[in-house]
């Protein structure tokens, strides 16, 4: 059996690099996948302790997290189309027109 | 008591007839004058039942509504109620008969005279009408004050009547500022009221004048702020007196009486006769109970009212309108009565109110119809020789008028005659302020005499001066109807109190002192107030023949109204009051009273108002607009922080993040 800290590590990397995504990129498109990996970097963290105490309850958290991203997704390709109509493009730092 | 029941509908009477002119008179025949009509009529004929009922030797002094009550100790009730005895009752009738003709004259002076406007003005009249009754009923000091502002808001209504002219909302603004510098005292009176009796009911169980009393005679403590009661109770009625000033037109707050001429004259002779300016010496018997405890207040009362009388009497002389003579000889009159309540006449004074109300409700009718004829020009000098033009008015006006320059047997020399009398006799006692009042007062007989019939003269003797004057416009029935009522009240209405004919021939004439002097409620009764005037003021009176003071008056009276003749019945006159010169000018321009009033405002007010304006823009607001600028510059730099750009916020979200990290990291002690 794999030692508990190798999924943490693993889920550690890979929200890092959802985070990096988001801090670095400017497609809107891009965005959307880096929240799917920090999403499932979450999932891995929830899998991965539903396993170690063999206790059911992380797993279904899990679906439900998909299932919300899935959501997520939805509502964020309107977003983003929303985006491209009203912009041209789908670049996130073109729309500042929310601010002071 | 059946018609005590009733009382409350001798005010909500008008009031109904205010809300139908109001919103129905422009669908009403006659722009909603029939209402005000029957309301004052069902006023009248009320009252005249509570009158009987009065006269029974009953009186009523109830609370009908509280709208504030006090919880716990040391608080104050407020209440609405009613308080009928025979001042009231008599002052019902005054009101509402005096209402009743002036909405039927209105008919011809407003209607026939084509007006626009008039559900508006008889609205007024009828809201008018309702505040007075209302306050002479009030059964405590500050229903009556709120009656009384009412008062004098529909006075503001009414004289600003022709609002598009450029005169009455001046002249309204002018009546409702001046009377509300004095109504500001008045307010400060009735919270001192309030603070020191915890109570402002006129009459009954622990009303604030006999409290008063029992404190002065030590029975009872009430709370008078560090002062000696005395003193403190002066201060209290002159605070109340403010509005009395300022209401019934007494030096210095007369000023606005003349110009309150604007309005049309149905609305100065309700102003004059039975609202308004009657409220003000109304106030003062109303609550005599408590001014007859203090001579020092009593004092003052007489030698203002005496001054006011005298001062008054000589602006009418020289005037050109015939309402500013009859403006002036109102402010004269109600001196006259000031001086009688000062001078420990109450019934004196409640009897020149009365009379006054009645004659001088007739002049003003009087000049109503004249100016009618005259097609509006108010000019004497235009005028002439209208006395075989128009007899109906000659003759009731010339009623009015020997009852206003007191001669005998009309009306107006027997209240005033007494009037006179009691300030002679109690000042004689040895009271020199009263003396002086009582001086200033004979003088002025001399010259209301003169003024009144120079007026006559000038109006009805004589050649026509003008073409208008030769062929005037001709009044009709709802004019001479009034007139005719007033002229017989104001020849006959002395028979109630002929106190020197009583004392010469014996037979028993002194109807209205017997009416004052006994009632259910004792402590409002003349028989009190002379017992409070001579245990508290010390009044006395000297023994003065009541025909002989009577004579000299009455001598005067017809040497002024003789000058008048000499002077001004003749066909052509001559203006004679040019030789007066300077004096002339002085009195014309009223002593400067309105310019000086006006430097008082623009050269003292003025200056004080712009350094507390200054204060308060500089020191209060600047204190205010720094903390705010404080936050808002604050705000303009931190809302910087809201760039728009998604990016930032994730890395903003990140840093926190972080820093919450590090932070429980190091309070957990994971690093150590």
């Amino acid at each position: 059996m794999v030692p508990v800290q190798w999924y943490l590590l693993l889920a550690a990397a890979v929200f890092c690099i959802g985070l990096f995504g988001i801090l670095t990129r400017r497609n809107a498109l891009l965005f959307l996948m880096s929240v799917e990996l920090m999403l499932n970097a979450a999932n891995i963290n929830l899998v991965a302790f539903s396993a170690y105490w063999g206790n059911v309850t992380g797993q279904t958290f899990s679906l439900f997290t998909m299932a919300l991203a899935a959501a997520e997704v939805a509502v964020g390709i309107g977003i983003i189309l929303v985006l491209y109509r009203n912009f041209g493009d789908i670049d996130v730092t073109l729309a500042k027109e929310m601010r002071w | 008591m059946a018609a005590f029941d009733y009382a409350p509908a001798i005010v909500l009477l008008p009031f109904v007839s205010f809300l139908v002119a109001l919103a129905g008179g422009r669908y009403l025949p006659k722009g909603g004058a029939f209402g005000g009509i029957a309301a004052t009529a069902g006023s009248l004929l009320l009252s005249a039942w509570v009158f009987l009922t009065v006269s029974d030797g009953n009186a009523y002094n109830e609370t009908l509504y509280t709208w504030a009550a006090g919880v716990g100790e040391g608080t104050t009730t407020l209440t609405f109620g009613l308080l009928l005895d025979p001042l009231a009752a008599m002052m019902l009738l005054i009101v509402s008969l005096v209402s009743l003709l002036v909405h039927v004259f209105s008919l011809g002076y407003m209607n026939d005279e084509g007006e626009t406007g008039l559900p508006r003005y008889y609205a007024g009249l009828g809201l008018f009408t309702a505040s007075m009754l209302g306050f002479v009923v009030a059964d405590n000091l500050l229903m009556a004050f709120m009656f009384f502002e009412l008062v004098g808001l529909c006075s503001y209504l009414l004289i600003g009547f022709w609002f598009r002219q450029e005169g009455p909302p001046s002249a309204a603004k002018k009546a409702f500022l001046v009377t509300r510098f004095g109504d500001y005292f008045f307010l400060v009176g009735v919270v001192a009221v309030f603070a020191t009796f915890g109570t402002a009911k006129f009459a009954g169980e622990g009303s604030f004048p006999v409290l008063a009393e029992e404190a002065l005679r030590g029975g009872t403590e009430v709370s008078t702020f560090g002062f000696a009661p005395e003193t403190w109770f002066t201060i209290v009625g002159l605070l109340i007196l403010g509005g009395v000033i300022g209401k019934s037109a007494q030096f210095p707050l007369h000023t606005w009486l003349p110009d309150a001429m604007e309005g049309p004259t149905p609305v100065s002779a309700l102003i004059h006769a039975a609202t308004m300016v009657a409220a003000g010496v109304y106030l003062v018997a109303r609550m005599y109970g408590f001014y007859a405890l203090s001579p020092t207040a009593l004092g003052i009362i007489a030698l203002v009212g005496g001054f006011t009388a005298l001062v008054a009497a000589t602006m009418g002389v020289v005037k050109r309108e015939i309402k500013q003579v009859l403006a002036y000889s109102t402010i004269s009159q109600y001196g006259y009565m000031m001086l009688g309540l000062g001078a420990g006449g109450y019934v004196a004074a409640t009897f020149h109110l009365l009379t006054h109300a009645f004659f001088k409700a007739l002049l003003f009718l009087g000049a109503g119809a004249v100016i009618i004829a005259m097609h509006h020009d108010e000019d004497m000098w235009n005028m002439g020789g209208l006395k075989d033009r128009m007899p109906v008015t000659y003759y009731t006006f010339l009623s009015g008028s020997l009852a206003l320059a007191g001669i005998v047997p009309f009306a107006g020399f027997w209240s005033k005659d007494e009037v006179l009398y009691e300030a002679l006799v109690h000042g004689l006692a040895g009271s020199p302020l009263l003396l002086a009042g009582y001086a200033m007062g004979l003088v002025a007989v001399f010259f209301t005499g003169f003024y009144t019939f120079r007026m006559v003269f000038l109006t009805f003797h004589g050649e026509p001066r003008t073409d208008v004057a030769r062929d005037p416009h001709g009044v009709r029935w709802n004019v001479k109807g009034p007139l005719v009522v007033l002229g017989i009240l104001a020849a006959t209405i002395g028979f109630v109190n002929m106190v020197p004919v009583q004392d010469l021939t014996g037979i028993h004439l002194e109807f209205l002192h017997d009416w004052l002097a006994h009632g259910e409620i004792s402590a409002l009764t003349a028989e009190h107030y002379g017992e409070l005037l001579h245990d508290f003021a010390g009044y006395s009176a000297a023994d003065v023949a009541s025909y002989v003071a009577g004579a000299v008056s009455l001598a005067l009276a017809l040497a002024g109204a003789g000058a008048a003749h000499v002077l001004y019945n003749v066909p052509d006159p001559d203006e004679h009051t040019e030789k007066l010169g300077a004096v002339k000018t002085l009195w014309y321009n009223n002593y400067y009273q309105d310019e000086y009033q006006v430097w008082l405002a623009q050269s003292v007010v003025l200056p004080v108002a712009r350094l507390a304006d200054k204060f308060d823009q500089g020191v209060i607001d600047g204190v205010v607009n720094g903390v705010s600028s404080v936050s808002l510059f604050a705000g303009s730099r931190i809302r910087r922080v809201q760039t728009g750009d998604v990016t930032n916020y994730a890395v903003l979200l990140t840093l926190g993040l972080t820093a919450l990290l590090v932070v429980f990291g190091l309070m957990g002690g994971w690093f150590a």
